[in-house]
């Protein structure tokens, strides 16, 4: 997974982006399902138990118990029976990075893990960090432009053919729509809402009107999008 | 035939807005009323109703109607006695609005056809894989290749 990290403060230093991508590390050799000896395969396996695991692992399961109450089962880290913390894992890694970036006092900066994106403080001009939602077909352009300054972006879904987002209720691939985008003040539900949204399908939308201070953005087959009141303000020419 | 005019009133429920429609100065509430009701038909100023064999067909504008948070008014399109658009012409707050939309329109979810554009930007949000499906098809991938 792509993580890319920019820094502006003139105090940065390389030091404070290692420290950030050794917690991404550190994370993914606990809970990566494709690392045998991670914490995850082993669970799984039935070699070890979560509270085994150590407090680490234990608070992400509790992480994921809370998301999957609050978004009535959509999100869950136990599709068929196996723990699969990762759609909660990669909001989470952000989340820390971005206290690992507080604790050393920076600014501007923004850290994007595999299109998740958390944005604090200003751009290199100034005004506030320009967020891209990207096109679902038309790769190098985007539909919107979110204006993030203190603000995390999410987006889910599949615009791949092959790849599908599993309604965990049904068990079946969720198809209404192509993509999903949550602004809110933490990126960590921002993530979880994302994902937990598009397999509501447009119904996403309904859920996050009950959610203070998150606004989403629907994206059918037909490239048609649908959103909530506050998303608008939150883009460029609003 | 005179049209059918829809005037709509809003109130909050516990877990949305109802929409129920009156008659002239008779606004009521029911809770259960998810779906909006046929109200009285009555001539609405501006409506210029255009009777078919199949049902009305034309655009009504409602009166303006007090509600809990405050005036809401609508536009409605009617054709062939089907209803083909829903319009709000004034709601009480944004909140209000997209609930308003989300439980009247269904099907009619208002939409917009996005474009593409290029922008300036610093960073994109994007659904370039997800957690759980890349993971999925991936392991898959890997098993069939007999590599996982």
């Amino acid at each position: 997974m792509p993580v890319t990290v920019q820094v502006l403060d003139s105090t940065a230093d390389d030091s404070m982006l290692d420290e950030v991508f050794e917690e991404f590390a550190r994370l993914d050799q606990t809970f990566s399902p494709f690392l045998d000896g991670s914490a995850v395969s082993r669970i799984n396996r039935g070699e070890l138990s979560v509270e085994e695991a150590g407090p680490l692992v234990v608070q992400a399961a509790e992480l994921c118990r809370l998301y999957e109450v609050a978004t009535g089962g959509y999100f869950s880290a136990w599709p068929g029976g196996r723990f699969e913390p990762s759609g909660l894992v990669k909001g989470w890694a952000i989340d820390r990075s971005a206290s690992i970036l507080a604790r050393h006092a920076c600014d501007d900066w923004f850290v994007d893990a595999g299109g998740d994106v958390l944005a604090h403080g200003h751009n290199g001009d100034g005004g506030p960090w320009r967020v891209g939602i990207r096109h679902p077909v038309e790769r190098n352009r985007v539909v919107r432009v979110v204006l993030a300054s203190d603000l995390a972006v999410a987006t889910s879904g599949t615009y791949e053919k092959g790849e599908h987002i599993l309604d965990p209720h049904t068990g079946k691939p969720a198809t209404e729509l192509v993509s999903f985008t949550v602004a809110g003040p933490d990126i960590l539900s921002a993530d979880v809402y994302a994902t937990a949204c598009f397999a509501m399908g447009s119904r996403g939308l309904d859920f996050l009107d009950g959610v203070e201070g998150y606004e989403g953005l629907a994206v059918d087959r037909e490239l048609r999008g649908a959103w909530t009141a506050g998303f608008a303000a939150l883009c460029e020419g609003a | 035939m005179v049209g059918v005019v829809w005037l709509l009133n809003l109130k909050p429920a516990p877990h949305g807005l109802s929409i129920i429609a009156s008659s002239s100065g008779q606004a009521g509430y029911d809770p259960n009323a998810p779906q909006p009701a046929v109200a009285t038909p009555s001539p609405s100023p501006g409506a210029s109703p255009t009777p078919t064999p199949s049902g009305a067909t034309g655009t009504y504008t409602g009166q303006p109607e007090d509600a809990f948070y405050g005036t809401v008014q609508v536009r409605v399109t009617v054709s062939s006695g089907k209803i083909t658009d829903v319009q709000p012409l004034q709601l009480p707050s944004d909140r209000a609005r997209s609930a308003y939309i989300s439980q009247v329109a269904g099907p009619m979810l208002r939409t917009e056809a996005l474009q593409a554009q290029s922008a300036r930007i610093d960073i994109v949000s994007g659904a370039t894989y997800t957690s759980n499906a890349y993971a999925q098809s991936l392991e898959t991938a890997l098993q069939q290749a007999k590599l996982g």
